[in-house]
């Protein structure tokens, strides 16, 4: 059994540091590096803890954070030139970000309250008006008998669509003559002819499903070297002759 | 033609349209000077408050449009049966609240104000029609440069961005 814990969302890493300084009451101005970036570590570590994916920008601010908290630690090299000798809090840079983005956060809020009042209120569409300037076009030779027959097809055309959905169910049937039948069939006829044409195989009333497997015979055939197959030319028929 | 009168074709026209009408198309319709237009649209936003009218008319960026008063909006809901739509999110707050007042601003400069990747709500916010891209910066990569909508200004109830809050944290 795991425990789900609802941790504050946070929009980024200044949001949680923001939450942080608001947590241990001090200015933004007045924050100690130390401290922060600790607690900062801290929340990331939970984070982890609860499975949460911690975003690369919490990581480049813990960074960031780690890289100021140095630059307090180490001891300043003299400067050589009174001139340049400006002497720069690290942490200036975050407290002016964290400064700004605090303003954006806090408007954003304000803004919240706004919309919220205000999309409360509710526009028309623009009034539909038909443009009288085109002039419809009225086909002249037009009769009731052509509007019944187009009618009519849409209507077939519907049934036929339905029709093919409403077979669901296709029944395979088995073959009438297997391909070992026909093989066996033709055997028996060339015993008795030496020679014959594909189309001469058949009679009046074949239909595709005789051709494929009279085609399919004669192939097992040729592989057993009982048959000799010739086309004159391309397309036309083909003549079978037995092998002496 | 009185100024009754004119404010009753105004009310027509806004009527019919739907949309926001700009005050250059009323001035032309009526064949009047826009500043006189101005005054007079003024006057009928006043007059519509004042008699406490189910219908206001919303000013933005010089364009007008009829609409119900938020005020009534319970009301409006309930009968048409609306539930209240979902708020923009605290991320979509924030950076509509920097474009608001940056633009015209870049992602890039959005995100390092805001310290988080921005794709996605600038998506959100383009989709629901609050920003649009303004122009291109002239710099390498051409970035676009994002600015506010009219639509976001009436969304929020601003005539225009001079409108916007003062900037300013507690």
């Amino acid at each position: 059994m795991s425990y789900l814990v609802k941790l504050q969302h946070f929009e980024g890493p200044l949001d949680l540091l923001l939450h942080l300084i608001s947590k241990a009451k001090v200015q933004i101005e007045d924050i100690s590096i130390t401290e922060i970036t600790n607690q900062y570590l801290d929340t990331l570590t939970m984070m982890e803890q609860f499975d949460i994916e911690v975003a690369s920008e919490f990581l480049v601010m813990a960074a960031t954070l780690l890289h100021i908290k140095s630059c307090i630690l180490v001891p300043k090299a003299k400067q050589e030139f009174e001139g340049d000798q400006e002497d720069t809090d690290p942490r200036q840079e975050l407290i002016t970000r964290l400064l700004e983005y605090k303003k954006f956060k806090e408007t954003g809020n304000k803004l919240k309250d706004r919309e919220a009042y205000f999309s409360r209120s509710y526009y028309k569409l623009p009034e539909e008006i038909i443009s009288m300037d085109k002039k419809e076009i009225i086909p002249t030779d037009l009769d009731i008998a052509s509007l019944q027959e187009a009618f009519l097809n849409l209507l077939n055309a519907d049934r036929n669509k339905n029709r093919k959905k409403i077979q669901l169910v296709h029944e395979i049937k088995r073959d009438p003559v297997t391909v070992n039948e026909k093989v066996n069939q033709l055997k028996e006829y060339f015993l008795i002819h030496s020679q014959t044409t594909f189309f001469q195989m058949f009679n009046k009333n074949y239909d595709r499903d005789d051709i494929i497997v009279t085609f399919l015979a004669l192939l097992e055939l040729l592989i057993d070297n009982f048959l000799d197959v010739y086309q004159n030319h391309p397309f036309g028929d083909i003549v079978i002759k037995r092998r002496a | 033609m009185d100024e009754r009168e004119m404010m009753g074709v105004i009310e027509s026209i806004l009527f019919v349209s739907g949309d926001p009408v700009n005050v250059k198309d009323i001035a032309q319709v009526l064949e009047l000077d826009v500043r006189i237009v101005r005054k007079l649209m003024n006057k009928m936003c006043d007059c519509f408050n004042f008699e406490r009218r189910g219908l206001q008319i919303v000013a933005v960026n010089d364009t007008y449009q009829l609409a119900t008063r938020p005020e009534h909006g319970e009301y409006v809901e309930k009968y048409i049966g609306r539930e209240r739509v979902q708020s923009l999110s605290q991320a979509s707050l924030e950076t509509l609240a920097v474009i608001a007042y940056k633009q015209p601003v870049t992602k890039a400069e959005i995100e390092e104000i805001r310290g988080v990747k921005c794709d996605y709500v600038i998506n959100t916010l383009v989709n629901r029609g609050f920003i649009h891209e303004v122009a291109r910066m002239d710099t390498p990569g051409r970035p676009i440069l994002y600015g506010t909508t009219d639509h976001f200004l009436r969304s929020f109830g601003l005539a225009s961005l001079k409108e916007l809050p003062p900037l300013k944290s507690e």
